[in-house]
């Protein structure tokens, strides 16, 4: 078995599997949550609720960001709020302007989009990896995460850097001929999509629904019974 | 019997000298010999070339004094096509010394006899010059229904390969259909085609897989043979390392523009009127080894990509099978069956409804039972 067999199954069946896989479990992790079931709201409310959940987006994705200092998570916490923040922005940034990327969506998808130039992607992926080593870092020391920290969280972080690291290398040519480290890379995403599911990685789905809930809850301005 | 050496005989065409030193110099870059500016700039030894060393005078040396090389070619499952390429190459001084320097002995295309004369010049060739003869195979070789798909006087491919294989001093697989089984293997492979190397293990093979092969680089190969009298340093896959060392996409005129994040988006947009990278047009060129982009086509005058068409990456295994030849490099080979992402989707949501379930009448059934009590 060569190199490109290698590339050949890991871009093809072997994708095609973590894919059905990734979309069979995210449902099943939907329908599970979904199924917990809304609290009936008996209280009338003063506010929109609607109101309320877009503000709650609005906030966190336009104006918060530019204006860390004023929250406590930001001052409390400062690496985490800025390395997370800089890394799931440089995922954006990666993932979908990316032009690599963008040909993978529209293959799957069917249609395509602008893209970035690639010295902006590149260092936004430099920037993503910086991100990650500093929260691994700061996962190592800091001594509440070291009490919260279990395997799996461990687990978190490896899938997700090792697509990181293996692309970065991947287009710089580093170490490996390219169609080596192309196969390692899309092996570790491969993974990583079968991990999302098993994993909190997932709450790239759940974050909208918990700030959706938490946006209704600002909005409603009533007596929580 | 005591052949003339390859620079009598050139000498006899009225070759002078002087064109044939130039001759051994062309040779000596084509194969890679330091000595000339540009194998200096990309790395090799340069110590060579300083001590007084003159890699030209090693090849002169060498054409000198040997005879012409013995050259058998065979044709399985093929479309000549890589012939065609070698012998109406546009680079004549290189190309013409090398078929100066080696003798055809048995070729299906070129040779003038037919049937069983030339069946039986063949095997004349292989007992005369037997462990010395380069064997060229062109075209893939059909394995099921024990090679019954290309016969040629009566006889399979594999027979025939195995036959001549077996004297052969080296083998040279040329085109992508010898080195890696090309278009017979495409999906879903019919003859079970095979390339040479998978066939023949006890002997040195070495792929020129293109489509059709560079014919500078069979050439290289064979001067390569001829002056040292062993095969060039070879990759993983058994290509010659100096042709195949560096990808297309390394080499590429267009690869500013990759940087740039310039890219034609069509075949007849601005971007493909400015020469802008073909990368999404499914431009194969970065898994590419191959040295269209700096040898080029035509004796230098232009290759697929200068011309305005991605890459096929016809140098690589399974090409044909290697994802759409105009969908993006990056994407996967082939998007899942949508009744099967459906049915994953379904199974996954009517796991997660039944578990649900399940879990609400637990909660239902415990909370009855605090009521109870």
């Amino acid at each position: 078995m060569n190199w490109t067999e290698i590339l050949a199954f890991t871009r093809g069946p072997l994708f095609q599997v973590a894919l059905v896989i990734f979309v069979a479990g995210m449902l099943y992790r939907l329908v599970r949550v979904l199924m917990l079931g809304w609290q009936k709201d008996k209280v009338p409310a003063k506010g929109s609720k609607a109101v309320g959940v877009v503000k709650s987006f609005l906030k966190g994705l336009l104006i918060f960001p530019f204006i860390p200092w004023v929250k406590r998570t930001f001052t409390k916490n400062p690496v985490i709020y800025l390395a997370g923040g800089l890394f799931h922005l440089s995922l954006f940034v990666v993932l979908i302007l990316g032009a690599a990327h963008m040909l993978v969506w529209k293959s799957l998808l069917g249609f395509g989009w602008w893209t970035l130039p690639l010295p902006i992607v590149d260092w936004m992926a430099a920037v993503g990896i910086v991100a990650m080593v500093a929260l691994f870092i700061n996962r190592l020391f800091n001594p509440v995460l070291k009490l919260l920290t279990g395997p799996a969280e461990w687990l978190n972080l490896a899938f997700v850097f090792l697509p990181m690291v293996s692309g970065y290398m991947l287009t710089h040519h580093l170490f490996f001929r390219y169609e080596v480290m192309f196969s390692i890379h899309m092996l570790t995403v491969d993974f990583l999509l079968i991990w999302i599911p098993l994993s909190r990685i997932s709450h790239f789905m759940f974050y909208f629904f918990s700030r959706a809930i938490h946006g209704q809850e600002f909005g409603k301005r009533a007596v929580n019974p | 019997m005591a052949e003339d050496s390859i620079y009598e005989r050139l000498k006899q065409q009225g070759v002078t000298r002087r064109d044939f030193l130039k001759l051994c110099g062309a040779v000596a870059g084509a194969i890679g010999l330091s000595g000339l500016p540009p194998v200096q700039a990309s790395g090799l030894p340069v110590t060579l070339a300083r001590s007084g060393y003159k890699a030209r005078d090693q090849v002169a040396r060498v054409l000198e004094t040997k005879s012409r090389l013995p050259v058998i070619w065979l044709e399985f499952q093929d479309c000549a096509g890589c012939t065609e390429a070698l012998s109406r190459s546009h680079s004549p001084t290189l190309v013409n010394l090398v078929l100066n320097a080696i003798t055809v002995e048995y070729h299906e295309t070129l040779s003038a006899a037919a049937g069983f004369q030339a069946e039986g010049a063949k095997h004349n060739a292989m007992e005369k010059y037997a462990g010395q003869y380069v064997l060229v195979v062109e075209g893939s070789i059909p394995m099921a229904l024990d090679g019954a798909y290309c016969t040629i006087g009566g006889r399979s491919a594999l027979d025939i390969l195995k036959e001549s294989a077996a004297g052969a001093a080296a083998i040279i697989a040329t085109g992508n259909c010898a080195a890696f089984g090309g278009l017979p293997k495409a999906k879903p492979n019919p003859t079970d085609a095979k390339g040479v190397w998978e066939i023949v293990t006890d002997k040195p093979v070495v792929n020129i897989p293109g489509c059709p092969a560079i014919p500078e680089v069979f050439t290289a190969v064979v001067a390569h043979f001829l002056v040292f009298g062993a095969l060039p340093e070879l990759d993983s896959l058994n290509r010659p390392k100096t042709f195949y060392g560096k990808t297309i996409h390394d080499r590429c005129l267009r690869r500013p523009f990759y940087e740039a994040g310039k890219f034609a988006l069509s075949y007849d947009d601005e971007g493909a009127k400015e020469g802008w990278c073909l990368y999404k047009l499914g431009c194969k060129g970065p898994t590419t080894y191959n040295a269209c982009a700096s040898l080029k086509w035509d004796g230098g005058l232009s290759f697929p990509i200068q011309a305005g068409h991605p890459c096929l990456g016809c140098s690589e295994p399974g090409f044909w099978d290697g994802g759409g030849f105009y969908q993006g490099q990056s994407a996967p080979l082939s998007r899942p069956d949508l009744t099967v992402v459906g049915a994953a989707a379904a199974a996954g949501a009517v796991a997660g409804v039944a578990v649900g379930a399940a879990n609400q009448a637990q909660k239902k059934a415990a909370k009855k039972a605090e009521k109870a009590k």
